[in-house]
């Protein structure tokens, strides 16, 4: 019996901000404690002893955590977005964003006001960084390594639960670089599409252990027991391979709904296993040496293959589908009912490999733009978060290949843009506050509001209470380990500033971020540091934040601009 | 499952439970310490993080695991009042409640250890609990994480760095000890003047015979020379063992059959704890006693007979160097060297080969029935032990099958349809025709192809395996990929999935079975269960027979032997083996204490400079010691724990007393490797002062796996400073709803 029920009538909420100041206080806190190098990992199990993970990366935390606030909901959403396209920088769209919100909310001028004005101040950034002028952005010099490995570098100690040592580091530092330069095409005339990197995951090994091979691994546990690994070639002596997408494990389609009806002498198994057949004579006949399918083979069309020497590759997964066509050159086949000639694709060669303790296939193309990744980590845990963090790095060597440009990581972007933004405030023109209808005080107090959020995504890179200094020079940003009383020559204190382009000299004059002291403005520009790319620099991807940093304030302006909402609660 | 500890034991946990209920904050739906509740988010995280607790409360549970001489635990499963001995880490995790985030963080740490290496993780265990416990002292001591986390990781790295002059590749481990096996002793004169024939050894044997009790002074004097002893006898392959080591196999060697009088469970069971430990590869203490002198002369007597090339393929010495204290299994190991090697001249293949010792546990037999047979044996019911006897003598047909053997079953990835209804158009005679169908198919298949004997990799349908029997076909369930791989290579059968696939071509042939017949040539049933032997000429596989009259002990024999037989295995993969005995660790420790000891002196800015991340570097350095300090704690409560659980030292005072001897010592010496070294051949770190040395006779030499023991500690302080670096807990799923409306939520915070 059904039972009718009342449709509950939709809840409006005016004013959403007012009650959204605790849960994002937590959440601005569950963010800060996970940024950079020194970061606080975060437990995320379901309580009654299920995997846990253990992160500090702002994808793998936002994907898991279960926001009720419509507020937090629209905040989380953005850069849950912003992170699936550019990889990093996450959490410092998301600090930013709360930050901003935070800010503005505390300053009592009317909401679109300040919507102006942080675009106008977005605007501004977004200026300075694509200008020539720009003093924290360094660009990539793709023949010469160096700031590449620093990119990669900074991106594999931002995240802890990694749990690398400094080799491990360097080690998986250089075979990320590696394994993108097998992914770019040599002669990008042709076809100018990036390759992919497959990541083999071997968990329980040590890092040092990972490796990169050019071309294609599969798993396939069965080739240990194979005593000779032999694959038939062609006459061209090339492999010809068939791939398929579909199951060949002999089961029915599935009707859904209705039955069917079968006499008791008809086995729709037999009839299926008898065309999974038909299609391996076809195979056999077209002279095909490797047969790879996404899903299962039947046992017996596996038996029929090995007896006439064609090589049968199982459960490949959904991941090497696209690679393995752009190997091969094949197109997947999804149905065992029409079988074309063209759909094989070829190989050079293939052959087995086994490596720890697993056995592979290994598809070596003539020309390969694919190459795998063979990624090991002691533990399921950390080995999950170093997978993030690799494909993390990956994307945004990418990104950085579109664009080579980078900026200077470990807070001194953020620290010097606030700074440029303080010293270009000071010199605007009447007629520009005019242009956002503000007086030049309100301009003035969101400005402030707006450098200061910037400066606490920096700010957030400090975890043991320690100090965190800008210098009135370059504008970058400074750490001073806790535990250090508060001294008036900080000179002899600090070696490096956070992105380590500037070692420290006396004739710098600083300024504290936190607690934060009202700032005297600053008479000239921020320079640009005379020394050019170090050897271990703090680097971070440009395309990501840039694109972070607008999609925080735009974030924050939409927030800001809800008046209310209306929940369906059906 | 409750688990019965000691008492001490047992006080501690409820103590340490109570413990960390009372600050039972377990669960958060959000940050439970973290900036929104500053004041409490200090409280608890910096001076008394749970996690840590947690995980030093769980790794005490293991305390007693550690070293060669461990304290078994006796586990009782409440509901089916069951009971297990258990010796090792992983049987321990299986038994503890692990439902928190680091239980689960522990247990995922040594699952992979076990996985990797199936030795090291009570060492794993044991640092995990030491390390927190130091961790928390430094939290105590205001240590900012970051640089606990930056110097404990560059001080292990740094350990590791130092005692790599303690590795000993495998080929000169050999050398070393062959050779001094072969030596003949120069420092006995007297050897001539003992002949060694029946009447001294028959004398040996009253001796035995007349009080076990006796003999607890010969059999740990012996057994520090066992590698003098057998090595000979061994290459005959296949003798039944006795549990205590080379004077039974010696005395057997000269009146056979009355050995079995000697029951090897009734000596090991008299042996105490203090007279174990001359097995082990820590402290061997050397009683003296004019019998044993005798035996060993007479023992060195015939090893100058027997052995003046050593015959120990290479790995029979290192085998007993790496036993640890496991006598009973060198002996197997040591058959299955030997079978090994004789196979590897034959065809080729690899020295030693971990892929063809299957086990096969016997539990009723005495733990002299232990042995090593070639071929596959396994335990089955008396119905298929009378069709096993029918086909005594004949050569059989195998076939294998790679999934279960029954109607329902239909290989991964397959789905059965729904929705099909089968429609009868004509009504059958025959009730429930489907099922015989199948039944009388797969019986047809295998009488029309003349199937003798069927390995299933999973189960068979009961009614199957009853009508095999009666048409005589042998159906054996639940066996092993590699017993079926080593079948197929060696018979040249196909594994299939299903009956209808099966052709001729996918038979193998040149099977025999028997009845297994112990050391005493008589066919035995235990229980309702009678074992089986299936052998093929020239099959790689062995099967190590393991025995036991304690049922509850076999899971910890079976643990034992192939822990003991990974050792070997990673040794050989490795190429090095560690100086054993605490050696390495205490390498580690003096290493760490002078680190500590540098850094606490060093004040100099250009020093401090090199180290790793420079902005930390001066906190680094402020830290440093107390930091170090703390690794150092670890090695040091590694080592006494060892000490006291061997009963080397009456009490953990004692104990640090003599690794404060050692490491004055070491440091008077100027380099503590050097010191260790020496100390090393001489054989006699951390023996005690206690026994006074009086001939430079040369203990048993022990010796540890490098990797394995490395990646333990690694994998130990990595958990420690991943749960050290967490601040909150994030409950995630349903769980949400229930702690919402639950009386706790208070304790919880929700987004």
């Amino acid at each position: 019996m059904s039972r009718l029920e009342a449709k509950k009538p939709s809840l409006f909420t005016s004013e959403p901000l007012t009650t959204v100041s605790q849960p994002l206080s937590l959440l601005i806190a569950i963010l800060k404690s996970c940024y950079g190098p020194a970061g606080r990992l975060k437990q995320l199990h379901n309580g009654v002893g299920g995997y846990v993970c253990l992160t500090s990366q702002s994808s793998a935390i936002l994907g898991r955590l279960s926001v009720s606030h419509p507020v937090l909901k629209v905040l989380t959403a953005s850069v849950q977005n912003h992170a699936s396209r550019f990889s990093d920088c996450g959490l410092f769209t998301a600090i930013l964003c709360c930050s901003l919100i935070e800010s503005f909310k505390n300053l009592n001028i009317a909401s679109c006001t300040v919507i102006k004005v942080s675009k106008h101040l977005l605007s501004l950034c977004t200026d300075y960084l694509k200008s020539e002028a720009c003093a924290c952005r360094v660009s990539v010099d793709f023949s010469n390594l160096e700031t590449l490995l620093c990119l990669v570098r900074s991106i594999l100690i931002s995240k802890p639960a990694c749990m690398l040592n400094k080799t491990e580091v360097d080690y998986l530092t250089v075979l990320i670089v590696k394994a993108f330069m097998f992914t770019v095409p040599c002669h990008p005339e042709a076809k100018p599409v990036l390759g992919k990197c497959i990541t083999v995951p071997v968990k329980g090994r040590r890092v040092l252990d990972s490796a990169v091979i050019p071309g294609l691994l599969i798993e396939a546990p069965e080739i240990q027991f194979a005593k000779l690994f032999s694959v038939k070639r062609t006459c061209s002596d090339t492999v010809k391979v068939a791939v398929f997408c579909v199951s060949m494990s002999g089961d029915l389609f599935d009707p859904e709904e209705g039955t069917v009806t079968v006499h008791h002498r008809v086995s729709l198994e037999m009839s299926e296993l008898d065309q999974l057949l038909n299609v391996g004579k076809q195979l056999v006949n077209d002279e095909v040496g490797l047969v790879v399918c996404q899903k299962v083979i039947h046992p017996s069309l596996k038996q029929y293959l090995k007896d006439n020497h064609v090589v049968a590759v199982d459960r490949a997964g959904l991941s090497v589908m696209e690679p393995l066509s752009q190997v091969t050159g094949s197109k997947p086949i999804a149905s065992i009912y029409s079988l074309s000639p063209s759909c094989y694709g070829s190989l050079k060669e293939v052959c087995a490999k086994s490596f720890a303790s697993k056995h592979f296939v290994h598809l070596i193309p003539n020309d390969t733009v694919v190459c795998s990744l063979i990624l090991c980590n002691r533990n399921e845990t950390t080995w999950d978060e170093l997978k993030r963090v690799c494909e993390t790095a990956e994307h945004v060597l990418q990104l950085t290949l579109k664009e080579p440009l980078a900026l200077l990581g470990g807070g001194c972007t953020e620290t010097h843009l606030a700074s440029y933004l303080r010293q270009k405030i000071c010199c605007l023109s009447t007629s520009s506050f005019k242009d956002v209808d503000c007086s030049q005080t309100q301009y003035q107090l969101i400005a402030d509001a707006f450098c200061r959020s910037l400066e606490s995504v920096a700010c957030s890179l400090s975890h043991d209470d320690g100090e965190i200094l800008t210098d009135t020079v370059y504008g970058h940003c400074w750490l001073v380990p806790s535990g250090f009383p508060s001294v008036s020559n900080w000179s002899d204190l600090l070696l490096k500033c956070g992105c380590g382009i500037n070692s420290s000299t006396k004739d710098l004059s600083w300024r504290h971020l936190r607690p934060f002291f009202g700032s005297s403005p600053i008479e000239s520009c921020p320079k640009q540091p005379s020394v050019k790319v170090a050897d271990f620099m703090t680097l971070d991807c440009f395309a990501a934040k840039y694109n972070g940093l607008q999609v925080a304030v735009e974030t924050a302006n939409l927030i800001l601009d809800l008046s209310c909402i209306i929940e369906d609660q059906n | 499952m409750v688990l019965l500890y000691e008492t001490v034991n047992l006080v501690f946990f409820v103590m340490c439970s109570l413990e960390y209920y009372e600050d039972g904050t377990v669960s958060l739906c959000s940050v439970p310490r973290c900036c929104a509740l500053a004041m409490a988010f200090r409280a608890v995280n910096s001076r008394r993080h749970i996690g840590l607790q947690q995980l030093s409360s769980l790794a005490w549970a293991g305390r007693t695991l550690l070293g060669p001489v461990k304290s078994c635990k006796f586990v009782v499963d409440e509901s089916t009042n069951e009971s297990m001995l258990i010796c090792s880490a992983v049987r321990l995790m299986e038994s503890l409640d692990l439902t928190s985030a680091a239980g689960q963080l522990l247990n995922e740490t040594i699952q992979a250890q076990n996985k990797e290496f199936k030795t090291g993780m009570s060492t794993l265990l044991f640092l995990v609990g030491a390390w927190s416990n130091a961790v928390l002292e430094c939290l105590q001591q205001n240590v900012p994480v970051s640089a606990i986390v930056s110097v404990m990781s560059e001080g292990l790295d740094s350990c590791c760095e130092k005692v790599q002059c303690l590795q000993i590749s495998v080929h000169d481990v050999n050398k070393e000890l062959c050779s001094s096996s072969v030596r003949p002793r120069t420092s006995e004169s007297n050897i001539s003047q003992i002949p060694c024939d029946s009447s001294l050894n028959h004398q040996i044997f009253l001796y035995f015979q007349k009080g076990i009790s006796a003999s607890e002074e010969l059999v740990p004097r012996n057994s520090c020379f066992p590698q003098e002893a057998d090595c000979k006898f061994y290459k005959g392959l296949v003798w039944p063992l006795a549990s205590f080591g080379s004077v039974a196999s010696l005395v057997r060697s000269v009146d056979d059959k009355s050995t079995s009088v000697i029951s090897g469970s009734d000596v090991s069971a008299s042996i105490c704890k203090q007279k174990i430990l001359t097995h082990s590869r820590y402290f061997s203490t050397v009683a003296k006693s004019p019998v044993s002198s005798h035996l060993r002369d007479s023992q060195v007597h015939l090893s100058e007979q027997s052995a003046y090339t050593c015959e120990c393929y290479g790995l029979g010495h290192l085998a007993m160097a790496l036993s640890h204290g496991n006598e009973p299994s060198v002996k197997l190991l040591r058959s299955i060297v030997a079978y090994q090697h004789e196979r590897a001249e034959c065809s080729g293949s690899s020295q030693f080969s971990i892929a063809e010792i299957a086990t096969c546990c016997l539990p009723g037999l005495p733990e002299s029935y232990s042995c090593v047979c070639p071929g596959f044996i396994t335990l089955v019911s008396p119905e298929q032990a009378t069709v096993t006897k029918y086909f005594q003598d004949r050569s059989l047909w195998i076939l294998l099958m790679d999934g279960d053997l029954t109607e329902q079953y239909r290989h991964l990835g397959f789905t059965k349809p729904r929705n099909v209804k089968t429609v009868l158009e004509y009504p059958s005679l025959q009730e429930g025709g489907s099922r015989d169908s199948w039944l009388s198919n797969a019986l047809d298949i295998l009488v029309r192809l003349e199937v003798n004997l069927v390995l299933v990799k999973g189960t068979v349908c009961e009614n199957l395996m009853e009508r095999c029997i009666a048409n005589n076909i042998l159906v054996i369930s639940c066996v092993t990929q590699n017993v079926l791989s080593a079948f197929g290579e060696v018979t040249g059968a196909q594994p299939v999935t299903y009956l209808a696939q099966l052709n001729a071509a996918c038979l193998g042939s040149g099977v025999w079975v028997e009845l297994w017949k112990g050391c005493d040539e008589r066919a035995m049933e235990l229980g309702q269960l009678v074992p089986v032997r299936i052998k093929v000429q020239r099959i790689p596989l062995l099967t190590a027979v393991l025995t036991t009259t304690v049922a509850s002990k076999m899971q910890l024999i079976e643990d034992q032997f192939w822990t003991f037989v990974y050792r070997l295995h990673h040794a050989l993969k490795d190429g090095k083996v560690f100086l054993g005995g605490g050696a390495v660790e205490f390498l580690c420790l003096s290493h760490s204490q002078m680190l500590a000891e540098q850094s606490s002196k060093l004040t100099d800015k250009n020093a401090v400079k090199e180290f790793h991340s420079p902005q930390l570097a001066a906190s680094a350095s402020e830290y440093r010691a107390v930091v170090l300090q703390a690794l150092a704690t670890g090695w040091n409560q590694y080592l006494s724990m060892v000490i006291c659980n061997t009963a080397k030292a009456a009490s953990e005072f004692e104990a640090h007393t003599l690794i404060d001897h050692h490491l004055q010592k070491a440091a008077d010496c100027g380099s503590p490797s050097a010191y260790v070294l020496k100390e090393f051949r001489r054989g006699d770190m951390f023996r005690g002062g206690s026994i006074p040395f009086t001939d430079s006779e040369e203990g048993v030499k022990v010796y540890d796996n490098v990797t394995a023991k490395m990646e333990a500690w690694r994998r130990a302080l990595d958990l420690v400073l991943l749960v050290l670096q967490t601040d909150a807990e994030i409950i995630i799923g349903p769980r949400r709803s229930q702690l919402l409306n639950s009386h706790s939520s208070s304790e919880f915070m929700f987004l």
